[in-house]
């Protein structure tokens, strides 16, 4: 072997190492026993690492929710206290951290953690240990497909039916305005995926053809290929099963082919507050699914909005709704169980409280299949004149759906 | 079967980014050459370059191409002090594997600040020609995307002429050649290696400004870029500036040709294997002159 080719084996030996390592790394966590009295409860979440934006989100939701009862004067009378630690979004560090707070702690009930890769193998430590397993997003098919008996998704829907209420309403159209032709284009990760193929699947069933179906890993960078495919399929409606970056990029990269498309829908991202500056304001019309809105007027959506607003200097968003849903709903179960330690009777009187009921959150009212899939469905929002609203369903709107969509 | 005027438009897009591709290569290949340094930061320098053309823009409104006249002498100098200051005190015998470690921890300091100052955060330069485009031959070509291929092309271009007809780049080939012998006919060498040094780092400065035009970025998005910008060197001839831009170009074209057919996910394997049928067939790279020969 000469130098060169010494040294160039090196070079890709090192490139694939990098490429590896670049994973992540761990660091230790630490913890100390608390008092009996107040009611302890655990939480991993992704503070640092890839979801650790949502991560924050969803801490903030469960520091307001624990604020809020206290103010109130506690849970069964007694105070709640929150013990949070960094999983760094790793999927073993979350197993080990749940394992501390259960084992070690001795908490008395665990909130679940950020995103589906994280929520699925906490869930089986929890179940495991016979815990009630509260979480606010696990929403991919998988998370259900377990066998978790413990597990409840505290939202009003899983990501198959986020598109539900559209898809009702495309199907619903006289066939001369309905789109002839939707082209997919999905994030290799089972929410992003799980959001556009509910809609393809239903869209399909009532004879809309897929005429592109792409799905890219989650680190792409470059979009350009896949918006001249879809640009140059000419589809009347683009899905797009998206999380915030992708799909920002997605979208102006449709935009710069001059792709104008009838009707135009992406999960996430556009209900993200950075959205319309990200792509220059050219939102007119783009469509989303949202499990949550600062407007709704259920009963304790206007203290939370409120309350939280104060706390933390800013309206709650979709993560930090979903994690003080799932406060709520545990709060609930508790108080009707009367109840709040990890012994396996009162464990179990929570979960099978939660089986039989309904529960009132900030989302609207929420039960559960056997699964614990959540039986309600997201709304669908839209930018009109500039800012985003619900149109779907009719009882919720704020505006009209806009169709065919002006051009962006 | 793709139609003719996908075709074309993938070949447009495929150029483009292909051009990107070469500046982004550009340095880590000049690094090499000069000096046998591994610089796994170069692609950290790219993004912590996109991030002020961003903040800049952001904290003043003014076009992020402007921040071409801070950032490129900025990094110039940058690179001059981190080859004087680190990078010479590492052991000759050693100097490739070592150099990997030392800039691995540079890579990781600068992912480690960028996410301390601006947060994890995703951002994106929100520009009024963000998504304005051209119309060329049936095709359509993205403004920012013409600007960081022009970006690319001049900073190339700048490059080549410099290297070829100034005598700052003759010196530097001559040490790329043969050190011992250069600083025998009188050039100071060490000194040679900290301006090549420099002038790799601010291809970085206009990489990065060219990459936040239409890119969203983030502190950890330089991991994403190493591996593709490695494999374009090897490809290229390791040492080699014309060979890593036709490689980058020769990719470029493949992988958004390639995405026609296979998925994004296969499209993008294609470095991958590109490098490794380098390795097997061909372990001085395909395109790399005589310089690269001499390694």
């Amino acid at each position: 072997m000469s130098t060169t080719q010494r040294l160039s084996w090196r070079v890709a030996a090192l490139a694939s190492a990098t490429a590896l390592t670049a994973a992540g790394c761990g660091s230790g966590g630490g913890s100390e026993d608390s008092p009996d009295d107040p009611i302890t409860i655990g939480v991993s979440l992704p503070l640092t690492g890839d979801f650790s934006e949502p991560g924050k989100g969803v801490q903030r939701g469960y520091k307001a929710w624990a604020k809020i009862i206290n103010d109130n004067g506690g849970l069964l009378g007694r105070k709640v206290e929150l013990k949070i630690l960094d999983d760094q979004s790793n999927a073993d560090r979350v197993v080990s951290d749940y394992e501390q707070l259960i084992g070690r702690d001795q908490v008395d009930l665990v909130f679940g953690p950020f995103s589906t890769r994280l929520v699925v193998p906490s869930a089986r430590v929890a179940e495991e240990y016979g815990l009630l397993f509260v979480e606010p997003a696990g929403a991919a098919p998988e998370v259900f497909d377990q066998g978790f008996k413990n597990l409840f998704y505290a939202a009003p829907a899983v990501a198959n039916d986020h598109y539900n209420h559209l898809a009702e309403y495309i199907l619903a159209l006289p066939e001369a305005e309905r789109p002839k032709s939707v082209a997919y284009a999905a994030m290799d990760d089972p929410f992003a995926q799980g959001t556009a193929y509910g809609l393809k699947d239903k869209l399909e069933k009532g004879g809309i053809k897929t005429i592109v179906d792409e799905v890219y890993p989650p680190n792409t960078t470059d979009f350009g290929s896949i918006a001249a495919q879809i640009a140059s399929s000419k589809a009347d409606m683009v899905v797009g099963g998206s999380q915030y970056q992708d799909g920002v990029n997605l979208i102006v990269a449709l935009q710069q082919l001059n792709y104008q498309p009838k009707m135009a829908a992406f999960s996430t991202a556009p209900t993200e507050p950075e959205f319309a500056k990200a792509i220059g304001n050219k939102t007119e019309g783009i469509l989303a699914p949202t499990g949550y809105t600062q407007h709704a007027d259920y009963p304790s959506n206007k203290e939370f909005v409120e309350k939280y607003t104060e706390q933390f200097g800013k309206a709650p968003e979709e993560d930090e709704a979903n994690a003080y849903t799932t406060g709520q709903v545990v709060a609930a179960a508790v108080e009707a169980a009367k109840c709040a330690s990890q012994d396996e009777e009162c464990q179990q009187k929570l979960v099978k409280w939660l089986r039989g009921n309904e529960v009132e959150t900030v989302v609207g009212p929420l039960k559960w299949d056997d699964k614990g899939r959540p039986q309600s469905a997201h709304m669908i929002q839209q930018w009109v004149d500039g800012e985003i609203q619900i149109v779907l369903p009719e009882e919720q709107k704020e505006a009209d759906l806009v169709h065919p969509k002006p051009k962006w | 079967m793709p139609s003719a005027s996908l075709v074309f438009q993938s070949i447009v897009l495929g150029v483009l980014l292909g051009g990107l591709y070469a500046l982004l290569a550009a340095g880590l290949t000049l690094y090499f050459g000069v000096m046998r340094v591994v610089m796994i930061a170069h692609s950290a320098f790219l993004i912590l370059a996109a991030y002020l053309a961003w903040y800049a823009h952001r904290e003043t409104g003014v076009d992020p191409l402007l921040t071409l006249l801070v950032t490129v002498p900025l990094f110039f100098v940058a690179g001059v002090a981190m080859q004087r200051l680190l990078l010479t005190r590492l052991r000759p015998a050693t100097l490739t594997m070592m150099s990997v470690l030392l800039t691995f921890s540079v890579a990781l300091v600068i992912e480690g600040l960028l996410g301390y100052a601006f947060s994890g955060t995703q951002r994106r330069i929100r520009l009024n020609y963000s998504s304005a485009s051209l119309e060329f031959f049936g095709a359509r070509v993205a403004v920012v995307k013409l600007i960081a291929f022009g970006l690319a092309a001049a900073a190339l271009l700048g490059l080549y002429l410099l290297m070829r007809h100034s005598r700052f780049g003759q010196a530097l080939r001559a040490t790329i050649q043969h050190r011992e012998a250069a600083a025998l006919v009188g050039i100071d060498t060490d000194r040679i290696a900290g301006y090549g040094f420099g002038l790799g780092l601010a291809t970085a400065a206009v990489g990065g400004t060219a990459l936040s035009l239409d890119s969203t970025i983030y502190p950890s998005l330089h991991w994403h870029w190493i591996g593709p910008l490695m494999a374009i060197i090897v490809v290229g001839g390791l040492g080699s500036v014309p060979g890593a831009a036709i490689a980058a170009m020769a990719l470029g074209l493949t992988q958004s040709l390639l995405q026609l057919e296979l998925s994004t996910t296969w499209a993008q394997t294609v470095f991958y294997v590109a490098l490794f049928a380098t390795l097997a067939v061909r372990p001085q790279g395909f395109f790399g002159g005589r310089l690269a020969q001499r390694f």
